[in-house]
């Protein structure tokens, strides 16, 4: 099933931007790029749902009614909860919205994973299933083997560069800082000190990146083209609604803005 | 807020595992076993070691190195020299290239190879006291017996992945970059090379005056004096070396179709479908074929399938895993190494009873 439904359409798609780049080299981390580029295509309008809620969700975080209610059912959390459905429901919210592009990108990110892993072949098990992957209308004879160099990288093994005699994990700290921006951009500003979502995102803006790096020195280097694609083509769209936070790059820029808003 | 903490953690830790689940770390994943033979002993490369399996009853006899080490990976299969040496070089992270004691599996170099910028799949030619090894990296090294290198690895480009063959005069080897490498003995450097348009994952076979190559769907020989031609065509790709005995070319392909053509007369002899896809090369021992079939179409289980010259099923036995890996003989016992099965070697007669399995004990 995941085969089917996961691996063998992505690592075609992927091969088939390759064959159409000419296969030659460096053109399959180019291939990755678009292969990136078409995913966030698809899951755009998923993505702006995301913006929305999370903005929306922010704003309620900021709701004078919803703060007065906090304060009046501090103690029971069973009729906070009841209240805070009524809201949701009266302002048109849905609370797991924001959840489900970032559940979507973990699919993506195995299956893409396993998809570069098998479509680079390092072993012969590797080429007899990329073989059996290859849908009957590509180009098998053409595209197989795949050129993994691109740039100064492998695209089957972890990415490090030689300065000063050491191994220094260029891409991984790329990545690394491309995630912290990223999520640092889409944290909404909050004036409500007991605002969980606020500490929610400050949490996933140090876990994200944290992760995120640890699997770009893990892994093939051609999951990090795909993360730092991503993570660009994100910051881009969020900086494209206008909405984004760019004080909160700066140290204390959370603070400083919720002051100023104060 | 403790709550969502938790899931939020839980879910990165699922996400992390399921990534990590996807291979090894990046560069090696796993594959299947290599086989050799001589009259005492069976040797398996089967990842972190090789194993030496007494012929008589199929116990232990010696494994290497004695403790698994994540950056050495053994796929190739080993060679055994007419000097007492048994080769293999590692496709892990560590490229070491090695010679054993076949008797004690104690290392016989002062040191080992590590010249190789990447694994060793292929195993390595030996002719004329100089040992021609194959590397991932597309060079061929040179060595001496003893693991020394004498000359300049000659580049053949792409990931080499076949052993080398040679017909006294020519060496030829294939390249998964869709090429077939002459290369003069007397000389050391790549007389012809021929792009074939396809990937070849396998040894040539070699014949008078060239070499006939499987690949893609195609059996094309590559003829000593610079020239090359279509011999025949199979329904589909064709993965494991082809097999001359005598006048008569034996191959399979991934459909499962087993060939026999007649290089005489240019004309298949027969073609049957004994069983499931195949992936190894064919065996031919005694009187019989050896067909090892990845799959059964209906248990999906590695068969073992024994052919007659003129293509009529002897014998079928299911041997469990996949059999990815060519069998091989010794005396009168077939072996085969099946990848993900319960044992990692089993010996069967030319009547298809088994007569030992091995599992390495841990």
């Amino acid at each position: 099933m995941w085969e089917q439904l996961i691996i063998q359409p992505m690592t075609n798609l992927l091969l088939f931007i390759y064959d159409v780049l000419g296969h030659g080299p460096h053109m399959f981390g180019l291939a990755i790029i678009l292969f990136t580029i078409v995913v966030r295509l698809i899951t755009w309008p998923l993505n702006s749902s995301q913006v929305k809620s999370s903005q929306a969700m922010q704003e309620f975080q900021n709701d004078k009614e919803w703060q007065d209610i906090q304060k009046k059912h501090a103690k029971d959390k069973e009729k906070l909860a009841q209240e805070q459905m009524r809201l949701y429901k009266e302002r048109g919210i849905n609370p797991f919205a924001s959840c489900l592009p970032t559940l979507i990108q973990f699919p993506i990110i195995i299956g893409l994973y396993q998809s570069i892993i098998r479509a680079l072949s390092v072993m012969p098990l590797d080429m007899l299933k990329l073989a059996r992957t290859i849908y009957p209308f590509q180009n098998v004879e053409g595209i197989i083997p795949l050129n993994s160099k691109f740039l100064w990288m492998n695209l089957g093994s972890p990415e490090s560069v030689q300065i000063l005699g050491f191994a220094v994990p260029t891409l991984a700290v790329i990545v690394a800082l491309t995630t912290y921006v990223q999520s640092k951009l889409t944290m909404p500003t909050s004036t409500n000190p007991t605002d969980q979502s606020a500490q929610m995102s400050s949490m996933m803006s140090i876990y994200m990146p944290l992760m995120l790096g640890w699997f770009a020195l893990t892994f093939a280097s051609g999951i990090s083209i795909y993360f730092i694609t991503s993570n660009l083509l994100g910051i881009i769209q969020y900086a494209a609604t206008g909405r984004a936070n760019w004080s909160n790059l700066l140290p204390g820029g959370n603070k400083k803005t919720v002051a100023k808003k104060k | 807020m403790k709550t969502k903490r938790l899931i939020l953690i839980s879910l990165l830790a699922i996400g992390a595992m399921l990534l990590s689940a996807c291979s090894g770390g990046g560069t090696v994943s796993n594959n299947w076993h290599g086989l050799a033979a001589d009259a005492e002993h069976a040797y398996v490369s089967a990842g972190s070691f090789v194993y030496a399996v007494d012929m008589k009853n199929g116990s232990e006899v010696w494994r290497y190195p004695t403790k698994a080490d994540n950056d050495i990976l053994y796929f190739a299969n080993p060679v055994l020299t007419s000097d007492g040496q048994l080769l293999i070089g590692s496709a892990g992270k560590n490229h070491d290239f090695i010679s054993l004691d076949p008797a004690t599996g104690k290392e016989k170099w002062a040191s080992a190879f590590t010249g190789a910028k990447s694994g060793w799949v292929a195993s390595p030619l030996i002719i004329s006291g100089k040992i021609y090894a194959p590397n991932t990296d597309g060079f061929l090294y040179i060595l001496d017996m003893s693991g020394k290198q004498i000359a300049d690895p000659i580049e053949i480009g792409g990931a080499l992945w076949s052993a080398p063959v040679t017909d006294g005069e020519f060496i030829y080897l294939s390249s998964l970059d869709h090429r077939v490498s002459v290369i003069s003995l007397t000389e050391d450097v790549v007389s012809y090379t021929f792009d074939l348009g396809g990937a070849i994952p396998s040894s040539p076979a070699i014949g008078a005056h060239g070499a006939y190559v499987g690949y893609a769907s195609t059996i094309e020989f590559v003829k000593s004096n610079n020239d090359h031609e279509v011999v025949t065509r199979a329904e589909n790709r064709i993965w494991g070396s082809p097999v001359l005995d005598g006048e008569t070319l034996y191959f399979a392909d991934l459909d499962g179709n087993v060939y026999s053509f007649d290089l005489a007369s240019g004309r298949q002899n027969w073609s049957v479908k004994p069983n499931g896809s195949v992936v190894a090369s064919l065996l031919v021992a005694g009187d019989q074929l050896y067909v090892a079939s990845e799959a059964d179409p209906s248990s999906e289980l590695g068969t073992l399938v024994a052919l007659d010259r003129e293509g009529k099923t002897i014998w079928t036995k299911e041997v469990g895993g996949k059999l990815y890996t060519t069998p091989a003989a010794s005396g009168d016992l077939i072996l085969v190494a099946p990848y993900q099965a319960e044992f990692t070697l089993a010996a069967y007669d030319a009547e298809g009873k088994q007569a030992w399995t091995f599992t390495p004990a841990k």
